[in-house]
């Protein structure tokens, strides 16, 4: 339970993951992304396609929920269920918290802020990007994306993220309260990010555990 | 609370002692609701008589639609409790199950009010007569009044099992199935109450019930118990349960579509009494259909996990094993029907016409239900590995359809056989859809597999 961790979340094409990669360098923590679909089909012997599909995704929307429905209208309990999104997000929550029991972290996306609520040394930070920035970033990641359809899919995976964060941990994605902090990330650029964020955890005290041991 | 989410005997334990142990307890809560509904037809049968009979049928679509609403906060309510729970909040899953409580409360008696307002009219659209209007007004108006303590009732039963105490919760419908019938003999045939007495004895027997599990459920030390604050309303909980609940609540009013059309044939083309003895034949029919599924929800977890952890030769054998259990069961309702049709009639009335009816309907009706155990086990098959869509398919194949042109088109040229006749040919044409989906979908593993292992050959 001593362990030092940071959590973050962020919008799509904020360059929330190389900031954490890189912090997670710097601070030498052990770093996790989609790592954790890997760990958790390992850990329940349950194929990794199944986690990919729910990967941050809620349960019921319109068209993949409604019909997505899971359960016996008599019996509602999901966890007779071993394929239903909660169930897998079970599953990969009980996973970031032993992880975060082994060593020192930082978790991206996957509600870790909310799984890892009564962990005390927790710094949670939420990362977002100009509406430019974002677009570029994506468009350079993916080579035959258009630039119209770049803003599409920015709207529509940050919108899932949200059902889903929402969903899980009762809490708002992306607004200030759920967070420590909030960054835009085009201000001081994604070194400059990083730069602040250590700053901060240094200072916050959270980052004395890690000289203790 | 169990901490692992995923149990490991379910990959390597004999799938015939999985299936034992994971079914038995749903079949026997199966087994106990369906006594449950059939305990007021009994006594009401034998204490009141065959046209009582009849106006219990006709408020059966009524009760279906008031568990529509039930489960639109239930279903709901119990999901979201699960999510928190498993997560440790119990913060939050105290405020949900004050929020159930309000919401049920709101529900509850908005529904009570709406029907008591407009009760005659929708009796008389949902199959009532001159004859048969009174009995079921005399009863639908105790249950409506209790209306909000059986949502209570059902709405905390399913937050007790999310909690992790599905033997309470078992406990629970047993109970309420034995006082049920104990005040059933009371006010029926003690009292002479009549229909009413019936309908009180119901209201009671789930207001007993719903005292324990506030008892339970007010204790501060449980980690659940109720708070004065939480009840008030939160939008965003309201929300997501609604949206959660909004499923199984039109799969119950489609539920309660179909027995209209079905009383409204009826009484069209036999009169009072057909849709009696349709009381009766729906009430023996639940009785078998229940078992198996609470064979489906022994088979869910079994078939979901080895799916999801690619051990197929399991999922075709806990699959197997399903049908043929479901089938040896729905053989055996068979035989017994058209052997001893007026026994089991025997158990509901002992009035000769209404026999006679009920004979009929029940020998026609179980007619295709040797092959139902497979349809239906077919379908939760889907569910359980994942693919709700072609579940939900099948589910209503046979359930509305196929049925409902049937119930439309059929009655016209045969009479009260056209409606009985519609329950056997839906069965048949839903068994031979699940069929050819099953098959193939195991031509498509087949195919899966193939590349699967040529890409390792590759390698």
């Amino acid at each position: 339970m001593e362990h030092c961790i940071i959590n973050i979340g962020r919008q799509y094409g904020s360059g929330g993951r190389e900031i954490g990669e890189k912090i997670a360098r710097r601070l030498h923590f052990a770093y996790y992304d989609k790592e954790l679909i890997s760990l958790a089909s390992k850990e329940s012997g349950l194929g990794k396609e199944f986690f990919e599909a729910a990967d941050e995704k809620k349960t019921y929307s319109l068209t993949g929920g409604w019909l997505g429905l899971r359960n016996n209208f008599i019996s509602s309990n999901f966890l007779e269920n071993y394929l239903s999104n909660e169930t897998l997000f079970k599953i990969q929550s009980d996973i970031i918290r032993e992880l975060a029991d082994k060593q020192h972290c930082v978790f991206v996306g996957r509600c870790a802020d909310y799984i890892l609520r009564n962990y005390p040394h927790v710094l949670n930070v939420f990362i977002t990007a100009d509406l430019a920035d974002r677009k570029r970033r994506i468009l350079e990641r993916m080579d035959d994306l258009t630039e119209d359809k770049a803003e599409d899919m920015l709207e529509k995976t940050d919108k899932r993220r949200a059902g889903y964060y929402n969903y899980y941990t009762g809490k708002t994605w992306g607004a200030a309260a759920s967070y420590h902090v909030c960054i835009n990330s085009s201000v001081l650029g994604i070194d400059g990010t990083v730069d602040y964020l250590y700053n901060l955890f240094e200072k916050s005290g959270k980052g004395e555990v890690e000289r203790q041991k | 609370m169990n901490n692992k989410t995923t149990p490991a005997e379910l990959g390597t334990e004999s799938i015939g002692k999985l299936l034992r142990q994971y079914a038995l307890p749903a079949i026997i809560a199966m087994t106990a609701s369906s006594l449950y509904n059939i305990t007021d037809s009994i006594f009401i049968g034998h204490g009141v008589g065959a046209l009582a009979l009849s106006g219990l049928a006709i408020c059966f679509p009524l009760m279906n639609l008031a568990a529509a609403f039930g489960s639109l906060v239930g279903a709901g309510g119990s999901t979201l409790l699960s999510i928190r729970l498993g997560q440790q909040d119990y913060e939050t899953g105290n405020v949900i199950l004050g929020n159930v409580i309000g919401l049920n409360l709101i529900v509850g008696i908005a529904f009570s009010v709406i029907t008591l307002i407009f009760l005659d009219p929708i009796l008389y659209f949902f199959g009532a007569s001159e004859e048969t209007l009174s009995y079921a007004r005399q009863y639908m108006r105790v249950l409506l009044v209790g209306n909000v303590f059986t949502h209570m009732y059902m709405g905390l039963n399913n937050l007790l099992r999310s909690a992790g105490e599905p033997k309470k919760s078992m406990y629970a419908t047993i109970f309420t199935v034995l006082i049920n019938a104990g005040l059933n003999a009371l006010f029926v045939f003690g009292f002479k109450w009549g229909i009413k007495g019936s309908a009180s004895a119901t209201v009671i027997a789930q207001v007993v019930m719903l005292v324990w599990q506030f008892k339970f459920f007010s204790n501060p030390r449980y980690f659940l118990h109720i708070k004065r604050s939480a009840l008030r309303l939160r939008r965003k909980l309201v929300v997501d349960m609604l949206s959660i609940g909004s499923a199984p609540f039109f799969m119950n009013a489609a539920a309660c579509l179909i027995v209209i059309v079905i009383n409204q044939a009826l009484l069209r083309t036999g009169g009072d009494l057909a849709v009696g003895a349709y009381g009766i034949v729906n009430r023996i029919a639940f009785l078998f259909i229940m078992i198996v599924m609470g064979i489906n929800q022994g088979m869910q977890p079994i078939a979901g996990y080895n799916f999801g952890a690619r051990l197929y030769p399991r999922v075709t054998e806990v699959l197997k094993k399903s049908i043929l259990f479901a089938t040896v069961v729905m053989v055996a309702g068979f035989v017994f029907v058209q052997l001893f049709p007026h026994a089991v009639v025997a158990i509901f009335t002992t009035d000769t016409d209404l026999v006679d009816l009920s004979v009929i309907g029940l020998r026609l009706t179980f007619i295709m239900y040797p092959i139902v155990g497979f349809q239906m086990v077919t379908s939760n098959f889907f569910q359980s590995i994942g693919m709700a869509g072609k579940a939900i398919f099948l589910s209503l194949s046979r359930q509305l359809i196929i049925l409902l042109p049937c119930l439309l088109i059929l009655p016209s040229f045969m009479g009260v056989n056209g409606v009985w006749m519609s329950f056997p040919i839906s069965d048949f044409c839903a068994a031979v859809i699940a069929g050819v989906l099953l098959w193939k979908q195991f031509r498509q593993f087949k195919v899966e597999a193939g590349k699967r292992n040529a890409e390792m050959a590759n390698r």
